[in-house]
């Protein structure tokens, strides 16, 4: 009970990028730091450190130098995890892997994040809109809570 | 860059990235360091490269110039415009002029939302959480103007081919509530910058750091307000006949060429981007907004280029007889800054080489589009900064 408790109260946030276009990133950073749709007021915290992060977003496809890298960085997440696949380009590759002319859709990308590490929530959108991140990240708490 | 000799003089090595919370995006920075000064430093970016070029090949015009905008999620209007414009340049479409006005004006706010973000970001990194806050504050207002004025907060996509999309047209109600939300704006971004151009505190510890002369701005060809903090007088603004014949804005130039010159300069130019999107605003000719009579067909080789918020931007591509896109080439500003980036953090202590190489505005989504297929040597590799020149002095 205590560790549940605790847990809520500091949620640490590690975003990655895995080379999308900047712009779910900047909205996610701009919804966790600016005073604008503070998420620090509910107690949930941007890091940059892996070992202390509980939940994991990743935003962008993942190009294939990226791919290792996100793998050392979820390992190093210690359990209880959760990784949030954020827009559209991370949950399923997006016009990357969707689109193409003569020579097919990008040869540069895996994927969306799906098929590098295990996801646990989706956030649609090109991108998605602050207040979308803010109800995924309330919705995604008390799975947080749950988790042993 | 890659100087054996003063490698070795080097005596630790200081690797920042790919994931580094002083850096956004991943890419890697060695920092090559003798007792605490900083004697060399390289940047390695390859780790956002998706190919967007090569995906181009091929399709419709319009459906490729869709995917330029997903080039970048911070300058995205301004690669949708300039290739709406090579491709209108090409096959001689005519614009309406109420088209070209709306499209400054997504430019221009644009360009407000880069720097403030620029401006928030540099002074996290310097440690002054309030100005941080206050200017992603300011930018907030910015991203709502955009968010009103086409539907989307990042990915606008204004620009069509023969003008602009109908749900971006300004109407009159529009107009009234932009000019309030932009005179607010105004008044409090003013006395925003005299606070910070005015504060000891920050002023003394990014006046002397970072300094980039103007020979070498040129030499390894620093762009945009880069270049301009360090004392050469150009902007594709005053030459794009969109902006010259339509509005009346001034050129910021700054002689200093230090990290305080380089904050300066994007502070004022976001006065001057106001400035033009409220005459735009005020001459907004009555038409419709989008020529439809066009066609599409065979374009030889065309150009274009523009003012993005970084600097110079360069697109070109040539088309087929079904209006599909060949060889499309797209130059960012970035992609020179890089250089620029890595000459000025040379001589300086290692904790201001973050401030320098965040003050030369890195956006390396945009740089990691270019990879060179070598045929004969059968080998793929990302084009440096110096085979860009390389090339750009052979005018490919």
């Amino acid at each position: 009970m205590l560790k549940e408790i605790s847990r809520k109260n500091a949620i640490h946030i590690m975003l990655v990028y895995t080379g999308g276009c900047n712009g779910c990133d900047i909205e996610i950073v701009n919804a966790v730091l600016s005073p604008f749709y503070d998420i620090e007021q509910y107690k949930v915290i941007l890091t940059w450190n892996p070992r202390e992060a509980d939940i994991l977003a990743v935003t962008g496809p993942v190009t294939k130098k990226m791919e290792p890298a996100l793998k050392e960085i979820y390992a190093a997440i210690p359990e209880p995890k959760l990784v949030a696949a954020i827009g559209s380009c991370a949950i399923n590759g997006g016009p990357y892997a969707n689109l193409g002319g003569d020579l097919g859709s990008s040869d540069q990308i895996v994927g969306g994040v799906s098929k590098v590490i295990p996801v646990d929530a989706n956030i649609p959108g090109c991108p998605p809109r602050p207040e979308d991140v803010l109800q995924a990240v309330v919705s995604v708490v008390p799975l947080l809570a749950k988790k042993r | 860059m890659a100087d054996v000799d003063r490698k070795d003089r080097a005596e630790v090595e200081v690797p920042l990235g790919m994931v580094h919370s002083a850096l956004l995006e991943p890419f890697r920075i060695r920092l090559f360091v003798d007792d605490e000064v900083v004697v060399d430093a390289e940047i390695t970016y390859d780790t956002a490269h998706r190919g967007i070029e090569r995906m181009m090949e091929g399709m419709p015009v319009q459906k490729g110039l869709i995917l330029t905008e997903r080039i970048c999620g911070i300058c995205s209007h301004i690669h949708i415009w300039n290739g709406t414009r090579m491709v209108e340049r090409g096959l001689g479409i005519e614009v309406p002029q109420r088209a070209h006005h709306i499209r400054v004006i997504g430019n221009e706010m644009e360009r407000l939302h880069s720097h403030l973000l620029y401006l928030g970001h540099a002074f996290e990194i310097l440690g002054h959480e309030t100005f941080s806050m206050r200017c992603f504050m300011f930018r907030e207002p910015v991203q709502n103007m955009l968010f009103f004025l086409s539907g989307n907060r990042v990915h606008y996509t204004i620009p069509v081919i023969g003008g602009i999309r109908p749900r971006c047209d300004i109407d009159k109600d529009k107009k009234q509530t932009l000019l309030a939300m932009l005179k607010s704006l105004d008044e409090e971004l003013k006395a925003f910058g005299n606070r910070v151009i005015n504060d000891t505190l920050i002023v003394s510890r990014i006046k002397d750091i970072g300094y980039l002369s103007k020979e070498d701005a040129i030499k390894y060809g620093a762009l945009g307000p880069n270049m301009r903090a360090s004392g050469v007088n150009f902007d594709w603004r005053i030459k794009v006949p969109e902006y010259k014949d339509n509005f009346d804005f001034e050129v910021i130039v700054r002689e200093g060429g230090t990290v305080l010159d380089r904050v300066a300069c994007r502070l004022f130019e976001c006065l001057e981007s106001i400035k033009i999107i409220k005459q735009a605003l005020e001459t907004l000719p009555d038409e419709e907004p989008i020529n439809v009579g066009y066609e599409l067909g065979r374009m030889g080789y065309s150009t274009s280029y523009n003012e993005a918020a970084r600097g110079e931007i360069y697109d070109s591509c040539s088309l087929d007889d079904l209006g599909r896109i060949q060889s499309y080439i797209n130059r960012t500003p970035s992609m020179s800054s890089l250089s620029a980036m890595e000459v000025s953090c040379i001589g300086d202590h290692l904790t201001d080489a973050t401030i320098t190489i965040v003050s030369c505005d890195p956006c390396l989504t945009c740089t990691n589009r270019v990879t060179v297929v070598d045929e004969n040597k059968d080998k793929e590799y990302i084009l440096e900064p110096e085979d860009i020149r390389r090339l750009a002095r052979r005018k490919i």
